[in-house]
């Protein structure tokens, strides 16, 4: 345990001295920024949709990368000869990822309602149901690029390659509305169009659609099942 | 009773064995050489030790344990050093010792590991700014970090210069002192030479000699050479019949004998007889090199990676 916990102090920094980190932060704040001014008071589809970067870029960009680079350096089989092992660095890994995630979430809500007066988020446990389980999926799609990708370059080749049409797809370029309808269609189901959807109708107070949290659970569960399957240590 | 025990080891990749039915056992306290060319399987044959390969077939015990079934109890006992693994870019050196010590059950003092391996002033720098020879050292001290019985270091040397070498086998050597076993990955032939009490040189997946390494340069049967240049003329019959003596030779203004055993001292004394002076004499030893030759009928370095 005392390995467990130093191993998530030194991960924790190495997190933070990742410029990838800086840079999953700026984009959503960024655009938040930008755009504001096109949004009225009480808005919460752009604060959502920041968001939905915002996890994005963690999931799709930082997990395979960072992941896929420790195979290829070596460092999971290095540690698989210690008494701990590579299993435990991935949990951790996984783990601040995925408080990195709340915490550039949590600043980006910040944001939107004291400087850009966005509404509250409306329905906070739902909101919060809706972020972990669409994270969950969004982190089991990186965990299965970072399971398959040769090295850490082609992850993060990957990663970003797939995270444009997601984007697309998800709603993130362009409202929903404006997109075609067949394309919105098929992006509502994509996993961070039902990121978006679902944190949106609990920020905004419309009614929880349960069937895009299954649908979330389900890639969660079936990505990550299927990932973990295939992932190699070496 | 031996801390490693090897028999009959086989790892295919493919239908190819890279590592075919090896056996051999290292003793308590001994630093165990394993030599050979390229694609020999050395490396394959210490992971399976280390457990992170599976053999295919054989028996493998260390410490008494087995790699795989008791992996993680070896783990407390053992060091390793890969040879091809690296750290986090952005990871301090002294976080990279920190974390491996807390690991284990009873770590030894990173600070004075970082003292000891020359890295104490670069404590601060982070993996990606140390150059080779300094990583190769933060690798060592991450093998020793844990406090343990046997030390497996796969090429142990490659990329320090050579003064760094030197300072690396003294340091190893201190390590054997305080009664860890090593097992040392090599293909360079001056460090088994210097540091190894027993050798076990691989080609082609197999053992083809265990011994030690003055033993294996000892039962070299080929010819020694020994050159001069004389100062007056003499007769090569003086020479060519003397015991061990296989032939005379001149280029130029040098002699060169051949010969077996214990010819050298036969020829000095023959020449001072006759009153023949001689300058700039040499004996070429016989090296592991030539025990690699004679060994598989091949020269070492020349293998295909
Ligand atoms: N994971 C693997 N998959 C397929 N072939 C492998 C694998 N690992 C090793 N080999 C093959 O097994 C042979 C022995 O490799 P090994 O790494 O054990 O050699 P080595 O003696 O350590 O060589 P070197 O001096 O270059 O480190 C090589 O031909 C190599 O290509
Ligand atoms: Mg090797």
């Amino acid at each position: 345990m005392a390995g467990f916990s130093k191993l998530a102090k030194v991960e924790s920094k190495l997190l933070l001295r990742d410029p990838g980190a800086i840079f999953s932060m700026a984009i959503p704040l960024f655009i938040l920024v930008i755009f504001s001014g096109g949004a009225g008071p009480g808005d919460t589809a752009l604060p959502s949709m920041s968001m939905t970067i915002a996890v994005g870029l963690v999931g799709l960009y930082m997990v395979p990368t960072t992941l896929a680079t420790y195979r290829e350096r070596g460092i999971l089989r290095r540690l698989s000869t210690t008494p701990v092992s590579p299993g435990a660095l991935l949990g951790v890994q996984l783990m601040l990822q995925l408080v990195f995630a709340v915490l550039a979430s949590a600043v980006l809500v910040a944001v939107s309602v004291v400087i850009f007066q966005a509404a509250p988020p409306a329905r906070v446990v739902a909101m919060a149901t809706a972020f972990l389980l669409g994270t969950s999926a969004i982190f089991a799609v990186g965990l299965l690029i970072a399971a398959t990708a040769a090295n850490g370059r082609a992850a993060n080749g990957i990663g970003v390659l797939l995270y444009f049409p997601l984007a697309f797809l998800g709603g993130l370029m362009q409202p929903k509305e404006a997109m075609p309808e067949l394309l919105a269609a098929i992006g509502e189901f994509t996993p961070l169009g039902l990121f978006r959807q679902a944190v949106h109708d609990a920020w905004s107070g419309a009614a929880t659609q349960p069937l895009l949290l299954a649908i979330m659970a389900v890639y969660a569960l079936v990505i990550g099942l299927v990932s973990a399957r295939c992932f190699r240590w070496a | 009773m031996a801390v490693i025990e090897v028999n009959d080891l086989v790892k295919r990749y493919g239908r190819l064995p890279v590592v075919n039915e090896v056996s051999f056992s290292v003793e308590q306290g001994e630093i165990f050489g394993i030599l050979g060319p390229n694609g020999a399987g050395k490396t394959t044959t210490v992971e399976c030790a280390e457990g992170l390969r599976r053999p295919d077939s054989g028996s493998i015990r260390v410490l008494g344990l087995d790699p795989v079934r008791d992996g993680r109890e070896l783990s407390h006992q053992v060091g390793v050093q890969l040879q091809e693994s690296l750290l986090p870019e952005n990871i301090k050196v002294w976080e990279a010792l920190d974390l491996y010590a807390s690991f284990y059950r009873a770590p030894k003092d990173w600070r004075e590991l970082l003292a000891e391996w020359g890295l104490a002033d670069k404590r601060q720098a982070r993996f990606g700014t140390l150059s080779g020879g300094q990583k190769q050292r933060l690798f060592i001290a991450l093998a020793l970090v844990g406090d343990p019985k046997v030390a497996f270091l796969d090429e142990l040397t490659t990329g320090l210069d050579p003064a760094a070498r030197r300072v690396t086998w003294e340091l190893i050597k201190r390590i054997r002192a305080a009664g860890v076993t090593v097992v040392l990955v090599s293909h360079s032939m001056d460090e088994v030479e210097e540091l190894c009490d027993r050798v076990a040189v691989f080609d082609r997946g197999r053992i083809v000699a265990l011994d030690t390494p003055a033993n294996l340069i000892s039962a070299v049967d080929a010819d020694q050479h020994l050159r001069f240049r004389p100062l007056t003329p003499f007769d090569d019959a003086v020479l060519t019949g003397l015991p061990g003596v296989v032939s005379v030779t001149r280029s130029g203004d040098r002699v060169i004998v051949a010969g077996r055993g214990d010819f050298a001292g036969a020829v000095t004394s023959a020449l001072a007889r006759d009153h023949v002076p001689v300058a700039e004499l040499r004996v070429e030893q016989h090296t592991l090199d030539d025990a690699f030759i004679a060994l598989t009928g091949r020269a070492f370095d020349t293998q295909e990676r």
